[in-house]
């Protein structure tokens, strides 16, 4: 039999040229591909042949097997990009995606993770403690005198719980997280590296700036050569990293009695103003702190810290009202 | 605290303007919070730490500014007193609250102005002139931080003074003019019959110093800080007095300061001293102990490299007693009026404080790992907040204080729970023992905020007199999921609020199996509720809000569903430990069941039929569609339409083989609980 290859090809351009689905294509591709195609049958025809026309036969054959392939292929793109296009006159891509809400973490969160995060690639453990607490914990280990004002109701919560290891003893709402240093160093020996988020209470009636309950972070670090400029150095790492570098910064001599010496750390934002905000308080762990939970006289020496977690986020983001925290207005939560 | 620059200049040489010794003296622990110049003077406003009450006077400022600014410090002479004849007659009753009393008469004294210059100082820092004795005693307390007090000698009952505890019923008149009842807290100064002053606090109105006044009775004394204190806030009375005694006064300064008023008074009012005494109570007075320290110590400390001389100046400027041998160390005794020196650190502070802490050398700890560790909790709580955040939940924190008006409203009122004992107000009278009127409190809130899809959670704690527990609450109302594309849009409910749990509990890795549904009958919630267990464990409970304490929150026109679970029995009950399970190759064979059966009939029930049957090839079983209306054999039934799907471990799965466990299955269903094929 013989084949006419440039009838056949012309045929087969010109029913390319009308596909526009993958349905034509896939009939095509059946048409001169498929078991019982035009190819096929092509092919078939080689094997009675006579041996003069065998090479050009097959030459042919082969050629006109490329050319179909050649056009199936080149057909697959252009169905494709006319599927793409048909779809694309179809929507409105600018009408809205419909996904979950996204929840938000709170804002006082968001800056204890990274705060605690900042100290955590430093070396520092996260350590957590109760909010109620002892008389103990929260003031003797700390050095607090025992008449001192700080102890009485104008200053500390007080719950209606006798102290299980002083019965003639309340329990209270830790007044700061340091209590949580005192339980830290009684179960652990140096070297140590905590950072201690937390809530703490002081009856102060609610106002913008005020409030009954809020957070604070303290950070404790014990080892055998502590000194001054570790404290310097470290806090100065910090508040670079959280604040930024072109902040200003100075360590204001001030008194806690748990540190000594103690110092509360200023930061100004703009250049050349001279408006210094108090940002931390921190200083070398006092010895009588040491004393109180047992450690060896003279063996270590420690560094603390500690910051209100409100004033620094209300600092951060422009928040002028301490309460807007506990409000939980949905749309001030969103936008954190 | 405020101090006057002019007055300071009488004692110490200043320089520099006042602006930079502002920034000295708050880099120096004296922190100046504002400036302002007042009639040719600058007055600072300063705050004061409690450890320091030596610097709540001139004088004590002035020798810190010696120290910062390294000049001497001239302190103001006293002229010699002339001794009295006779005795006063004073008696310290109350041994506990005066440890000293100096009580001198002077007698033929004239009332009149002050002298100008006195006048000046004194007006500088806020006080207001009255008559010469009294604003001579008013210059004294600025100046050295003691205060005196002057009573009309002739006022005072048997010419008496007796420091005794007022007793009940006992009223004084203070000189501001008003009656002050007195009991036996408070410490007050008597003549023979009645209080004459409220000790360290306030004088009284009948004996005060007025124009006609002849001869007075100068007190000078030393009262208990915590006595004159506990007084003040009783009285809500506080003083210039009462500011210094609560914070200590310097014992020695008692004597000193009653002789440097009595000279001002002899030479400003004339007269004559007649008597005098000095009540010391013994054995109260204790001296100052030596502290010894190497310079090497404080170079140590600090990271500094200072002299034996830098140091030795740091010292005497302070007026400490300090002597050096050549091995470079010090012996320092600190002077009376610094009882906040007691040992190494407190002089490698004064060190540090004078030199300056900007000037103070900065370098980095070396942290060395330690065998403490992140807990569990801490990992797990995160994990959870993230899955709720995922689930379209925003995080709240609110006060764990609340009423039990809160109680009632939520229906909890026998809830076991912590009171405060102070209080601020009733709406804090207790630690919460739920989370739930926190959560509605805030559902509130934010509806009557125009806020109408509240979906919020909190892993916060409740507290009873057991301790504090770890807690998680979820509450929603509204729409969970706008979707423009439906026209009506599902308000949350109980299967939502279901879901939503499930995934805290499939999100941290535990089973479904492992947890469980049991109906329940808590108060505050309607008909749609269920207890969780973990393992057989309460943990929590979840359901939908009853409209009676919908009511008591003021909610109004909202479906409210909620859920709480006991976050600390959940992290005890959750395994971390997680094993890879080979994913299984051959194909998953799905065949869908349509059932009516009783309404009362379980959903677990069926699983637990679908599950029990002996098979290896029961994969997956879902609740594809739950049917309620026609076409069902009766009232009683509902419609279900599940889907199992079938996949063996070991090669693709035929035909056959599935119809013959589903059929199965299906067989059981209508056995066992009456299940029809539909």
């Amino acid at each position: 039999m013989a084949w006419d290859f440039q009838t056949i090809r012309n045929q087969a351009q010109k029913e390319a040229d009308s596909i526009c689905d993958n349905t034509s294509l896939e009939s095509f591709r059946i048409k001169y591909l498929g078991k019982k195609g035009l190819i096929p049958q092509v092919y078939a025809s080689l094997s009675t042949a006579s041996k003069e026309d065998k090479p050009l036969l097959g030459k042919n054959a082969n050629e006109l097997k490329n050319f179909i392939s050649g056009l199936i292929e080149e057909k697959k793109l252009s169905v494709k990009d006319t599927i793409n296009q048909s779809s694309k006159s179809n929507i409105d891509v600018t009408l809205p995606g419909v996904a979950n809400d996204l929840g938000h973490s709170h804002l006082l969160t968001q800056t204890m993770d990274e705060i605690c995060g900042l100290f955590e690639k430093l070396g520092f453990i996260v350590q957590e403690g109760p909010e109620i607490e002892t008389e103990f914990n929260n003031f003797d280990a700390l050095n607090i005198p025992s008449n001192h004002p700080s102890r009485d109701g104008f200053d500390t919560f007080y719950v209606d719980q006798v102290d299980p290891g002083d019965k003639d003893k309340k329990l209270l709402l830790r007044s700061q997280t340091s209590p949580v240093q005192i339980r830290v160093m009684k179960a652990n020996k140096p070297p140590l590296a905590v950072v201690v988020p937390g809530k703490v209470y002081r009856p102060d009636a609610v106002d913008a700036s005020h409030s009954f309950m809020f957070h604070q972070i303290e950070g404790l670090l014990v080892d055998q050569d502590i000194k001054f400029s570790h404290l310097k150095g470290l806090l100065t790492t910090f508040c670079n990293r959280f604040f930024g570098d072109n902040i200003k910064m100075r360590f204001r001599p001030h008194f806690f009695p748990f540190t000594e010496p103690s110092a509360e750390i200023d930061i100004s934002w703009e250049k050349g103003k001279k408006d210094w905000l108090e940002i931390m308080g921190c200083g070398m762990v006092h010895p009588q702190v040491f004393k109180a939970v047992g450690y060896p006289k003279g063996k270590y020496t420690g560094l603390a810290f500690g910051l209100g977690v409100e004033r620094i986020a209300m600092l951060r983001y422009g928040i002028r009202d301490i309460r807007l925290f506990y409000e939980n207005d949905k749309r001030f939560l969103e936008q954190f | 605290m405020k101090i006057s620059l002019n007055w300071i200049k009488d004692y110490v040489e200043v320089k520099i303007p006042p602006g930079s010794l502002a920034d000295k003296l708050t880099m120096a622990g004296l922190e100046v919070e504002n400036v302002s110049l007042v009639r040719g003077d600058t007055i600072f406003e300063v705050e004061v730490t409690p450890n320091r009450p030596d610097c709540l006077n001139m004088i004590g400022i002035a020798r810190e500014i010696s120290a910062v600014l390294n000049k001497e410090l001239a302190l103001p002479r006293t002229g010699k007193l002339s001794k009295a004849d006779a005795i006063c007659d004073i008696k310290i009753e109350d041994k506990k609250g005066c440890l000293r009393y100096i009580g001198t008469v002077v007698e033929n004294i004239s009332i009149q102005q002050a002298p100008k210059e006195l006048l000046k100082r004194i007006n500088s820092l806020g006080l207001r002139e009255i008559n010469n004795i009294v604003d001579i005693t008013n210059f004294c307390l600025l100046e050295t931080g003691q205060p005196l007090h002057a009573f009309d000698y002739d006022k005072l009952a048997g010419g008496r003074i007796i420091v005794r505890r007022a007793k009940d019923g006992e009223k004084i008149v203070t000189i501001d003019d008003i009656e002050r009842a007195l009991d036996p807290s408070i410490l007050v100064i008597a003549d023979a019959e009645k209080p004459v002053a409220i000790a360290g606090i306030m004088g009284g109105k009948e004996t005060e110093v007025t124009a006609s006044t002849r001869n007075i009775l100068l007190e000078s004394a030393y009262f208990d800080p915590i006595i004159v204190r506990k007084a003040s806030r009783k009285l809500g009375l506080s003083s210039d007095s009462s500011y210094r005694f609560e914070r200590g006064v310097d014992y020695p300064t008692v004597e000193n300061c009653s002789n440097r008023a009595l000279s001002l008074i002899l030479k400003e009012a004339g007269g004559k001293i007649v008597k005098s005494s000095d009540i010391k109570v013994t054995g109260r007075n204790k001296a100052a102990k030596e502290i010894v320290i190497e310079k090497e110590k404080i170079d140590s400390f600090l990271g500094t490299d200072t002299s034996v001389t830098q140091c030795k100046n740091i010292f005497d400027k302070l007026g400490f007693d300090v002597k050096v041998d050549k091995q470079k160390v010090f012996t320092i005794v600190p002077p009376s009026f610094r009882g906040d020196i007691v040992q190494e650190v407190d002089i490698i502070e004064e060190v540090a404080r004078i030199i300056g802490y900007d000037n103070l050398p900065l370098s980095m700890p070396s942290i060395k790992v330690s065998n403490i560790s992140e807990s569990k909790e801490i990992q797990l709580r995160k994990k959870i907040k993230q899955i709720l955040m995922a689930q379209g939940c925003s995080e709240t924190v609110t006060y764990t204080m609340i009423s039990q008006k809160n109680l009632n409203d939520s229906k909890l009122s026998d809830i076991e729970k912590l009171n405060i004992v102070n209080p601020l107000s009733q709406d804090q009278e207790m630690m919460r023992p739920s989370l739930l009127p926190s959560m509605l409190s805030r559902v509130q809130f934010n509806l009557n905020r125009g806020q109408k899809d509240i979906s919020l959670f909190e892993a916060g704690k409740i507290y009873t007199n057991k301790g504090e527990k770890e807690t998680l609450a979820v509450i929603m109302t509204g729409v969970a999921l706008r979707d423009w594309r439906k026209l009506k849009q599902n308000n949350v409910d109980f299967i939502d609020i279901k879901g939503i749990v499930g995934k805290v509990f499939s999100g941290t890795g535990i089973q479904d199996s492992a947890v469980s549904y049991k109906i329940s009958e808590l108060p505050f919630f309607a008909g749609e509720n269920a207890q969780i267990f973990l393992r057989g464990k309460k943990i929590g409970a979840v359901g939908r809000i009853c409209q009676e304490v919908l009511d008591a929150w003021d909610i109004k026109g909202a479906s409210v569903v909620f859920a709480e679970v006991d976050l600390e029995s959940f992290y005890s009950g959750s395994f971390s430990k997680k094993k890879y399970f080979p994913v299984i190759e051959y194909p998953i064979v799905t065949r869908d069941i349509s059932l009516a059966i009783k309404k009362d009939i379980l959903f677990d029930e069926i699983r637990n039929i679908v599950f029990n049957d002996n098979n290896d090839i029961m994969h997956n079983f879902n609740l594809i569609e739950e049917y309620l209306g026609e076409n069902l054999p009766g009232k009683e039934y509902k419609g279900l339409v599940c889907s199992c799907k079938y996949q063996s471990k070991t090669g693709t799965l035929k035909e056959e083989e599935v119809t013959k466990v589903h059929e199965r299955i299906c067989q059981s269903l209508i056995d066992k609980i009456g299940a029809i094929r539909r």
